[in-house]
């Protein structure tokens, strides 16, 4: 009943939409605290899918669906907390959304059918984006359209993608169950045309919903109008899921011989991104809009370090984790922020450090993790890419990459002292809640920890992940 | 004998459909509507009448209403009704005959011009402007009806061995040809929603206000040539529709003039439901109907070979 | 007799130069009625599917149901609810949009010549169609300013992209494939309920995305 993982949060959601929003709160906690043991059981390969052509677990997935669900359960702490200080019109919506969002994403990470995942990952948007909406004002409903529009655009053409693969398989004879494990087997058997354009759609389809230039517009837009818990779950969930997608063609295209052209269409996009990324942080105005462009720096160095392959491979799935946890819990102290001083304008904020100085470490060492400084890990993370770039010979791409990482740096750099040492004078709204700072504080000690020590059964996933096509440890 | 005989019935019925559109118009405007023979007696009544000439007109100006209606006769001689073969024929005769038909437009224009009345010269601009966006869309009808079948006369177009008609090969092109030509028939005969031939107001006309100088036999000259245009191109879409190659005389006749009533009845409706458009949107009205066309030439270069 | 397929393609491709050229709403959405309705139809005449189940038959019907009531119904309930009399104010003229439909068409005529070795026999036009359909909607969207005339250009792309799963996949598949597109009508009903239920009317003018620019870098 390996499907029960997601049946769970969508059950609860539902329910929490008839209940009180006190109720929904302590029903999401539960939820999430329930998701995060049952994730864990199929981690360890104790639950077997019930409809094993449609679901299955496969190691790159159930990484991401630990990672998820340990995300979420820290921002439903946070929520618990956040929700009651904010004016929601809806909170039951809120509770509901919440959670439906999390058992959706838990669907995209199991599901072996390329339509099931495709259905998944449009049901992530239509629960989404009541998130966006929930605060009702202008800004709000603007987000919410441009997400909708360009995601919806964006999965009607991974839609035709996944047309287009389904054309390799009859053009190419084979009548084998449309799974991406019974795909892989046959692979070389499909017709390469039609999966090369299969893989682009895919790409450009999936690519919008994670944010990869420049079909990334709706990003910037929904993350600083969505409420902090649901932008950390948006930028360190969502966009992982997303990746994921991109990731199972990109296997099928590996398997089937033709890397070499999926990963230079990834790190064409990688490259881009992190370019579009570094600039849009240079001088952006809204710290939440900051962290939003510094995701998509970070999506395009995933994709980079997958269309690189090899050592990089392993180097983009340490990225994926660490950015998760490192970008969740600075939008968790930046919805502190947004609390205390009511503004998303940098211009308008100052002195963190005397106003909120327990929400100022988790801020400023977030700051450190995300411009990739020791001893977060996407420091790791980022050397592995960089030596796997060297190790095959991509110089310029790796020049590239490295002036955009420093003008991310300066850019995020400005913004972040501007806001912890800046000047200010009035009185902030609201203080400093321990549920408020616990979150944070957790996912960042995660991620520092996982930097200095993996522990072998995650090490044994990432490489059970990427030995499909070729990524090793030892280069 | 057939084609004297058929070309007679045509001259002879020509005015009558008119009628139809007008009845038509009427039943959805709830009221009882003229005879159907209204047009007849208008004629006759015209006919009876003596004509006015402006001191400031020349001979241009009489010679205006005979050459647009001697231009649409000459076109029906050429055109094989209900499929009997037409008086005259040779290859490229449409060319030809759609120019012709241009030169009674040019006539029409240039007596208008000749009054010196600002309203007539407007109305031209007016025509001619219109007129000529519709050419576009005649001449890719033209090339489509080419590739299609090879040939530039009418005569060949629909009694030749390879008709075209909307049963044929590739008959769903001819769906764009028929709409389209369609919107040619409104627009070259100044119907709804191009122009309105009912309209009171000189500034808002395209065709009326042309011939306000002309009257008695010289008006009904004029008509007389509409009739005979709106006829010409009812019938060249009947023949789109419909093969007449089966040579069953009295059948093919009954049919034809049945689907003609039908177009007119068209007609009829689209003014009935429509309003005018304004003059800007004009050109974007004709523009369409040849894109359409376009489409469909385009198509037969893809895959309809 | 006359070949229905090849009818209603175009039908659809007039559905699809109309909509190019037309400045009313409500003009838009018989347009897509009809486009909506002729685009259901098209599998049930297509010849290789040989003999069809009841479970397609239902499945179709109900597609006509879907794209042919349910969703004009919707468009035409926001219309009227937002209260949009006026003509569309486009980005990209009207004489502009029938020109770049021409040039769209060509674009696919030739797109599909290259494609037609690896394709199954007899659906060029079918493909030409819809990648027209697709371009087309794609075309809307960026040309025109009102939310809802966006979302009948999606509506556009949807068709588009069915008819090329149409064109393109044998239903040989256990499970059918190109019928999820008919999820894609869920995300076109979300929209069009997004601008009925929140009061977009009230909040707004009208539904005009330019007043939805205050998101900028």
């Amino acid at each position: 009943m390996i499907e029960f993982v997601f049946i769970l949060p969508i059950i609860t959601g539902l329910v929490a939409l008839s209940l009180p929003a006190p109720m929904g709160r302590v029903l999401l906690l539960i939820t999430a605290f329930l998701h995060l043991p049952l994730s864990i059981i199929t981690w360890m390969g104790k639950l077997t899918p019930t409809y094993p052509h449609l679901f299955s677990s496969s190691p790159e997935g159930l990484l991401i669906l630990l990672l998820t669900s340990f995300i979420f359960a820290c921002i439903s702490i946070y929520s618990f907390s956040y929700v009651d200080e904010t004016v929601i019109a809806n909170k039951p919506v809120f509770n509901c959304c919440m959670m439906l969002f999390l058992g959706t994403m838990s669907m995209v990470t199991l599901s072996d059918h390329p339509i099931v995942l495709w259905i998944a990952i449009e049901a992530t948007t239509l629960v989404s984006a009541p998130l966006i909406f929930i605060h009702r004002s202008r800004e709000a409903l603007e987000a919410t359209w441009k997400y909708v529009i360009i995601c919806s655009v964006g999965i009607a053409l991974a839609l035709l993608g996944c047309f287009f693969i389904t054309l390799s398989m009859d053009i190419g004879n084979i009548d084998t169950s449309l799974t991406f494990s019974a795909l892989y087997d046959v692979a070389t058997k499909l017709d390469p045309l039609w999966l090369k354009a299969g893989f682009i759609f895919v790409v450009i389809g999936f690519g919008t919903k994670m944010g990869l230039a420049p079909m990334h517009t709706w990003l910037p837009d929904a993350h600083s109008q969505a409420p902090s818990p649901a932008s950390a779950l948006l930028s360190g969930a969502l966009l992982n899921c997303a990746f994921l997608g991109i990731y199972k063609v990109h296997v099928l295209m590996a398997v089937a011989g033709l890397q070499e052209f999926s990963g230079n269409v990834l790190i064409g996009f990688g490259l881009v991104s992190m370019f579009v990324g570094a600039i849009f942080i240079i001088s952006q105005p809204d710290y939440k809009r900051m962290l939003a462009y510094s995701s998509i720096k970070n999506m395009g160095i995933i994709s980079f370090g997958v269309g690189i392959g090899g050592f990089a491979l392993y180097g983009a799935f340490l990225h994926i984790l660490h950015h998760s946890l490192i970008k969740s819990s600075l939008f968790l102290s930046a919805g502190n922020i947004l609390l205390a001083f009511g503004t998303k304008r940098v211009q308008r904020i100052g002195r963190v450090i005397n106003y909120l100085p327990k929400t100022f470490v988790s801020f400023f060492a977030g700051f450190i993790g995300i411009s990739g400084l020791p001893p977060f890990g996407l420091f790791i993370s980022e050397v592995i890419i960089i030596i796997g770039a060297f190790q095959q010979q991509h110089y310029i791409s790796v020049g590239l990459f490295l002036v955009a990482l420093t003008l991310v740096f300066a850019g995020a750099g400005r913004i972040f002292m501007s806001l912890s040492f800046g000047e200010y004078s009035e009185k902030i709204e609201v203080g400093e809640r321990p549920l408020r700072l616990l979150p944070p504080y957790a996912l960042l000690l995660a991620s520092a920890v996982l930097c200095v020590w993996i522990p072998d059964v995650v090490y044994a996933a990432i490489l059970d992940s990427i030995k499909m096509i070729g990524g090793t440890f030892h280069g | 004998m057939e084609s004297y005989l058929s070309l007679a019935i045509a001259i002879l019925a020509a005015p009558l459909f008119p009628g139809i559109i007008l009845k038509v118009k009427a039943f959805f405007a709830g009221k009882k509507g003229p005879p159907l023979l209204i047009k007849y007696y208008t004629l006759a009544k015209l006919l009876q009448k003596g004509s006015v000439y402006s001191n400031s007109t020349s001979f241009v100006f009489t010679l205006g209403p005979t050459v647009s209606l001697a231009s649409a006769l000459v076109v029906l001689l050429f055109f094989p009704f209900a499929g009997a073969d037409p008086l005259f024929s040779f290859h490229g005769d449409v060319i030809v005959l759609f120019y012709l038909m241009a030169i009674g437009r040019f006539f029409t224009v240039i007596a208008a011009l000749d009054t010196a009345s600002p309203f007539e010269g407007m109305g031209a601009a007016r025509e001619v402007f219109f007129s000529t966006l519709a050419e576009a869309t005649i001449f890719t009808i033209l090339i489509l009806f080419y590739r299609l079948n090879g040939s530039l006369s009418f005569a060949e177009y629909f009694t030749g061995e390879n008709p075209i008609s909307l049963a044929g090969a590739s008959g769903a092109l001819l769906l764009f040809a028929i709409v389209s030509l369609f919107m040619v028939l409104l627009t070259e005969n100044s119907r709804v929603p191009v122009d309105d031939p009912a309209t009171h107001l000189e500034l808002t006309m395209i065709h009326e206000v042309m011939i306000l100088d002309h009257s008695g036999p010289d008006l009904a000259l004029i008509e007389l040539g509409a009739f005979y245009k709106l006829f010409f191109y009812s019938a060249f879409i009947t023949h789109l529709m419909y093969p007449f190659t089966l040579a069953h005389g009295i059948s093919n006749g009954v049919i034809f003039y049945i689907i003609i009533a039908i177009i007119y009845g068209a007609v009829g409706m689209t003014e009935s439901i429509m309003a005018r458009y304004k003059m800007n949107l004009v050109p974007k009205f004709i523009l369409t109907s040849f894109a359409l066309v376009f489409f469909a030439a385009i198509l037969t270069m893809g895959v309809f070979q | 007799m006359i070949n229905f397929t090849e009818a209603i393609l175009v039908i659809i491709l007039l559905s699809v130069l109309f909509s190019l050229g037309s400045t009313r709403l409500l003009a838009l959405v018989r347009i897509m009625v009809l486009q909506g309705v002729a685009v259901s139809l098209i599998p049930l005449f297509l010849k290789d599917h040989g003999t069809l189940g009841s479970g397609p038959i239902i499945f179709f019907q109900v597609m006509i149901l879907i794209k042919g009531v349910l969703i004009p119904a919707l468009l035409y309930l926001a219309v009227k609810r937002v209260a949009i009399k006026r003509e569309i104010e486009p980005f990209i003229g009207y004489h502009a949009s029938i020109m770049t439909g021409l040039v769209i068409i060509l674009v696919s005529v030739f797109i599909t010549n290259h494609l037609r070795l690896s394709l199954p026999t007899g659906q060029a036009t079918l493909l030409i169609a819809a990648i027209t359909t697709m371009a087309s909607g794609f075309f809307l969207m960026m040309a025109r300013k009102k939310a809802i005339t966006q979302v009948i250009g999606y509506l556009m792309l949807e068709n588009g992209i069915y008819l090329i799963g149409t064109a393109l996949t044998k239903h040989s598949h256990t499970l059918y494939i190109v019928e999820f597109g008919v999820l894609l009508d869920l995300l076109v009903g979300v929209m069009i309920m997004g601008i009925i239920l929140n009061n977009i009317n009230t909040a707004f003018d009208d539904v005009d995305t330019t007043l939805l620019g205050r998101l900028k870098d």
